[in-house]
């Protein structure tokens, strides 16, 4: 009797996998144009991410741990970085609080079902905005934080003095990114034969590097940067090569669909942009706030605007408190302040990530 | 004084245990479809809201990367990556099976032998191996052996000036020429060997007279793999170091010999107490029965007892095969291009993750499946005919 009821069990759960298998193939050829139609509403009747982070009282901020100048621990357990930085801008703008962030460590390979699956409301992880996964991975990307291109990082004394003079090497790189396809292509644009070999995480790599397993290490320079300064062997021992040969703007991404919530991310991060042009930091903001009479810097900062019908503050509707950017400075800082307290250290330049009237490609739109 | 007979009431239907028992299983039933039917409606609602693709077009997409060892190129179309590592998936399970169905079967006799010294470094190797997470040894034969324990390229291992033992890779002598012709040869040459062998055995068995005929077999094997390859031209090839690779033979990927070993080591623990186990439960009369007709203590083994005990062991193997060819998935931690690293990658780099991992789930449940059939046509074919 027992193993008859347990068969009639297994026929049950095989029927009901047939069955589930059957609905997706049927939903699979109606999806995309239902999709299409659906998003927005779906949304709508769910709720946008920015009442679930207000109700929630916090920011679930996917990000990682062993990053140096991005993200990496520090002895008391917190997460110090860049990308923690602009998790925190985040929290500071929707919330009032740099510190409601709920730092969630992610693989690289993880990331997007992460964000898919509602397990983190924002993916600030060194991501690289490309157009697959703006269309395919269900992520909005938003203003990039930092622009990089992908180098290669090779042993001092390995003797290579360009990337075209690594014929047949042994090229390591993080799983699931865009750097391995940029090695890929770059391999066969020069005809190197490289050998790319992909690792879940930067520990593996620097594992198989320190063996002398790997000939070069390709990611973007900014992480090659911060990975060389915590080399074990000193960072002498290891040089980067001057070409770059990709794109990568590092941007933090939201799920798709979800209007309030993306603009609400977005102006997060303009805001530091905005305040580093203004010349508004962390230390000055108070000051700027009670005695300045510029109408541009009162409006961005929340405060009062004399105006003809009386004093009024600026709601541009985005669903932020009026003072977020007041607060993004004052608890965080502008972009120039958190670039120089995680990346100047590393021996990165601003270079493309300097203001507009800098020579860099950093440009909000105006706050008006 | 009557005894009072009480005429039984019929019991009511819901104390009927049929009609509990009835009941139990269609609730159970109802339970497993609700559950399918809501993980299924949830993912219909996620994938609405994010406009994630839910169908195989992203097989057609260039793949982008590039396999270790192989020729794919990066703008071949994601399908034959999984191919690919479809294929790598295979190597692994086959080799893998191989070596640890030998390595088992030694260890699993040795368990049992009346030396002191080889019986006890049997179950040190079974106790200690078979207590291990199978992901720690996995990861401590890529950091600590393969990484660490073996040289870097520039003072590589020479063994006989055959092979070339190093981090990156094990490259040992290999032919030249098409593998696809060689494998036809070898094959056919077995297969002929096979006759030839069955032959000699029918009429040994007709004559009565002592014939080694699988020994004459092996032989015909030996002299027509060396016909085909006078025939055909065929050349070996040595592998030598070549600035901060290896050229010449056959390279062995360092992650490829890391997952065989674990695997092999790993599964070789269970299967020696199977073969353990079996051996015991060869009925005790047969092994006095050998000595009783003289046979040596290896004819013994080797005719009387094994073959019996195969018999007992082949749904257990079978279990272990299995085993193995899943647990190969863990490749992906130590970067060798088995299926899973090549779904994982596909979808770090913008495939969908629900189709691209179904897929790779009806891969292994598909290889799973007919392992599962190939042993238990064997195990129909050795298993006693009970009447």
């Amino acid at each position: 009797m027992k193993s008859k009821s347990l068969s009639v069990l297994a026929v049950a759960s095989a029927a009901g996998l047939f069955l589930a298998g059957c609905a997706s193939t049927e939903a699979e050829t109606t999806t995309p144009a239902a999709t299409q139609t659906t998003t927005t509403t779906t949304t709508e009747a769910a709720g946008s991410m920015l009442d679930s982070v207000i109700a929630a009282g916090s920011v679930r901020c996917g990000t990682r741990d062993a990053l140096p100048g991005f993200a990496v621990l520090n002895d008391s357990g917190e997460h110090v970085g860049f990308d923690s930085d602009f998790c925190r801008v985040i929290a500071a703008a929707v919330l009032g609080d740099a510190n409601a962030v709920e730092m969630i460590d992610l693989e690289t390979a993880d990331r997007f079902t992460a964000l898919q699956s509602g397990a983190i409301d924002v993916l600030v992880r060194n991501t690289t905005w490309t157009a697959t996964r703006d269309g395919s991975e269900g992520a909005n990307f938003l203003q990039p934080t930092f622009y990089d291109g992908q180098g290669m990082m090779v042993a001092s004394d390995s003797g290579y003095s360009k990337i075209s003079a690594m014929d047949g090497a042994i090229i390591c790189v993080a799983k699931g990114t865009t750097t391995e396809g940029n090695a890929a292509l770059e391999s066969s644009r020069l005809g190197l034969n490289w050998e790319i070999r992909s690792f879940d995480e930067t520990d593996l790599i620097l594992e198989a590097f320190l063996a002398g397993q790997c000939d070069g290490w390709s990611s973007d320079v900014s992480q090659l940067t911060g990975l060389r300064s915590a080399y074990p062997n000193g960072s002498d021992a290891l040089t980067i090569l001057p070409e770059v040969f990709s794109k990568e703007p590092l941007a933090p991404a939201v799920l798709d669909g979800d209007t309030a919530w993306a603009q609400a991310v977005n102006w997060a991060i303009l805001a530091t942009i905005q305040a580093e042009e203004f010349g508004i930091t962390s230390a000055n903001v108070d000051s700027i706030r009670d005695t300045t009479t510029d109408v541009g810097i009162l409006r961005f900062l929340g405060a009062e605007v004399p105006g003809s019908d009386g004093a009024a503050v600026l709601d541009p509707n985005l669903s932020l408190p009026t003072d977020f950017a007041y607060q993004v400075v004052k608890q965080v800082g502008n972009y120039g302040e958190i670039f120089a307290r995680h990346l100047t250290p590393l021996g990165l330049d601003r270079g493309l990530n300097s203001l507009w009237n800098d020579g860099g490609i950093l440009y909000a739109p105006p706050y008006r | 004084m009557s005894p009072q007979l009480s005429t039984p009431s019929k019991v009511p239907f819901f104390r009927d245990i049929r009609t509990l028992k009835w009941a139990l299983q269609i609730l159970a039933l109802l339970a497993v479809f609700a559950m399918f039917y809501w993980l299924y409606g949830n993912y219909q609602e996620n994938v609405a809201k994010s406009s994630i693709q839910t169908d195989l077009r992203f097989l057609d997409n260039p793949a982008n990367f590039t396999i270790p060892g192989n020729d794919l190129d990066q703008s071949q179309p994601v399908r034959d990556a999984f191919v690919e590592g479809f294929l790598n998936t295979l190597r692994v399970a086959f080799i893998g099976i191989a070596l640890a169905t030998i390595l088992g079967t030694l260890i699993g006799i040795a368990r049992l032998s009346k030396n002191f010294m080889v019986r006890t470094l049997g179950t040190v190797y079974v106790e200690l191996v078979r207590n291990l997470p199978l992901l720690l040894l996995l990861t401590f034969m890529n950091l600590a052996v393969v990484l660490q324990a073996f040289p870097r390229i520039e003072n590589a291992w020479l063994p006989l000036d055959l092979f070339v033992v190093s981090n990156r890779g094990i490259a040992i002598p290999w032919f030249i020429g098409s593998p696809a012709q060689l494998g036809i040869g070898i094959l056919s040459a077995a297969l002929l060997a096979f006759v030839v062998a069955k032959i000699r055995i029918r009429q040994a068995d007709k004559t009565g007279k002592q014939d080694r005929a699988w020994l004459v077999g092996i032989a015909t094997f030996v002299f027509l793999v060396v016909l085909i390859w006078l025939l055909f031209g065929y050349g070996w090839e040595l592998p030598y170091v070549d600035g901060r690779g290896t050229t010449g033979g056959l390279r062995l990927d360092p992650s490829f010999f890391a997952l065989v070993a674990s695997l092999v080591i790993y599964t070789s623990s269970h299967i020696a107490e199977i073969v353990r186990g079996s051996i015991l439960a060869v009925s005790r009369g047969q092994g006095e029965a050998a000595d009783a007709i003289a046979l040596s203590g290896s004819q013994k083994m080797r005719l009387i007892i094994l073959p019996q005990a195969f018999r007992i062991a082949m749904p257990a193997l079978g279990n272990q095969y299995l085993n193995l060819i899943k647990n190969s998935s863990l490749g992906a931690t130590i970067s060798y291009f088995e299926l899973t690293q090549i779904a994982q990658i596909t979808v770090g780099n913008g495939s969908p993750a629900v189709p691209a991992f179904s897929l790779t789930l009806l891969v292994y449940l598909a290889i799973s499946l007919v392992t599962s059939l190939v042993v238990n046509f064997f195990n129909r074919r050795l298993a006693l005919v009970e009447r």
